[in-house]
């Protein structure tokens, strides 16, 4: 199960002030999440997976100066984590295609949203009920496009379209409310 | 290395980490590069003989508060950029009410100046090399910042890299004010600006090459 971001932080913050078993808890308990990370945007590539993580973790080391205390650490991960996703498809010269750079960089907002802990029923009910199925079944209950459109009896870039821009409406409206 | 390794070898080296590090690692680059600056100013531009008379007149301050007004935003701006979490940018647009208040500095002096004398206001005696002794004596400035950076994780590498080369150019500025003898707002407006902006576009340029991590 993965560790909560209140788990996490008080880890973060222990390592920050010179804790080493807690900053090594910490790294440990990212292993997976960072796996799970990589592996839903990497479908397959598994060495990459895990060279990333390596990545990320020793980022997360050297980088950890530039943690801010008063803000969820959850998004700070993540945002290292796209990082070097992004700088590893750079390195690769890997042309993503659009859409899936839309996942990269909007579904991210949505879930530095979400582990910092806001309410996702609550946000999902300011959509549309289309909106909120499509983001429901592909985002959390893990279900793929075509899934999610049989599922819901519509077609696959219905979905798509659904879960873009039901993500876009929320990753403006955390921004404006998170905005300081 | 398998992972379990790398995490063992990772958590050997904790140090303590300040409350204040990120401002602590701006300033000691801001005046590290300020100060190889100021020596070249000072060594060899030479601060204006006048500055003692200067600093009790209207266009010395009027100088230095527009360029360190531009200096202090910027260097906001490098603040939030220094971490990876998206931050808005959307206050920046405040930086144009420096400018602007100088523009009606401006306007203000050229309706008290007989327009034969407006192009003799406008080049100074200094329009030739002043952009690009700000330009220089902006690089030991972005060099420190870049150092501040180090540590840092920058996720938007342009826009950090734009935003150091301003700090940078703004602080140039800021101490070339101690060499230049110029006084009129729209020779600062145009060729005070122009450096200012060239060492963000330099910024901006190599940004994403030197701050990667």
């Amino acid at each position: 199960m993965q560790a909560s971001e209140e788990q996490l932080k008080a880890w973060m913050l222990a390592g920050l002030d010179g804790d080493a078993a807690g900053h090594a808890c910490l790294l440990r308990t990212l292993v997976p999440m960072l796996r799970g990370f990589y592996r839903r945007r990497l479908r397959g590539a598994e060495d990459d997976v895990e060279d990333l993580v390596q990545e990320t973790l020793i980022s997360v080391h050297t980088k950890r100066e530039s943690y801010d205390r008063d803000r969820p650490f959850t998004a700070w991960l993540y945002a290292i984590a796209r990082y070097r996703l992004i700088d590893h498809y750079r390195r690769r010269k890997v042309v993503v295609p659009i859409e899936d750079v839309e996942a990269i960089l909007v579904a991210e907002g949505f879930e530095e949203a979400t582990s910092a802990r806001m309410d996702v029923d609550a946000l999902l009910s300011t959509l549309s009920p289309k909106q909120a199925r499509a983001i429901r079944h592909t985002h959390i209950d893990g279900l793929s496009v075509s899934e999610a459109a049989v599922r819901a009896g519509i077609g696959e870039s219905d979905v798509k379209v659904s879960v873009h821009r039901g993500l876009k409406t929320l990753a403006a409206r955390l921004r404006g409310e998170d905005r300081r | 290395m398998n992972t379990d390794d790398l995490i063992q070898t990772l958590s050997r080296d904790v140090p303590r980490v300040s409350h204040r590090v990120l401002a602590r690692r701006l300033a000691i680059g801001m005046v590290g590069g300020g100060i190889i600056t100021m020596i070249l100013v000072t060594a060899i531009l030479g601060i204006r003989p006048d500055l003692r008379v200067a600093m009790h007149g209207f266009s010395f301050w009027m100088k230095w508060t527009y360029t360190l007004s531009l200096g202090v935003g910027a260097i906001f701006a490098v603040s939030r950029l220094a971490r990876p979490t998206p931050v808005s940018l959307r206050w920046l647009w405040l930086l144009a009410v420096p400018v602007l208040l100088l523009a009606g500095i401006g306007i203000g002096e050229l309706v008290d100046t007989p327009s034969r004398d407006w192009l003799a206001m406008w080049l100074g005696g200094s329009w030739k090399v002043c952009p690009w002794l700000v330009l220089t004596l902006a690089m030991p400035i972005f060099v420190g910042l870049l150092w501040s950076f180090r540590r840092m994780a920058p996720t938007r590498l342009r826009a950090a890299g734009a935003a150091a080369g301003l700090a940078a150019g703004a602080w140039a500025a800021t101490i070339y004010c101690l060499h230049c003898p110029e006084v009129s707002a729209i020779f600062v407006l145009t060729w005070y600006s122009l450096g200012i902006v060239l060492a963000a576009a330099v910024g901006a340029l190599i940004g994403p090459k030197l701050m990667r991590w």
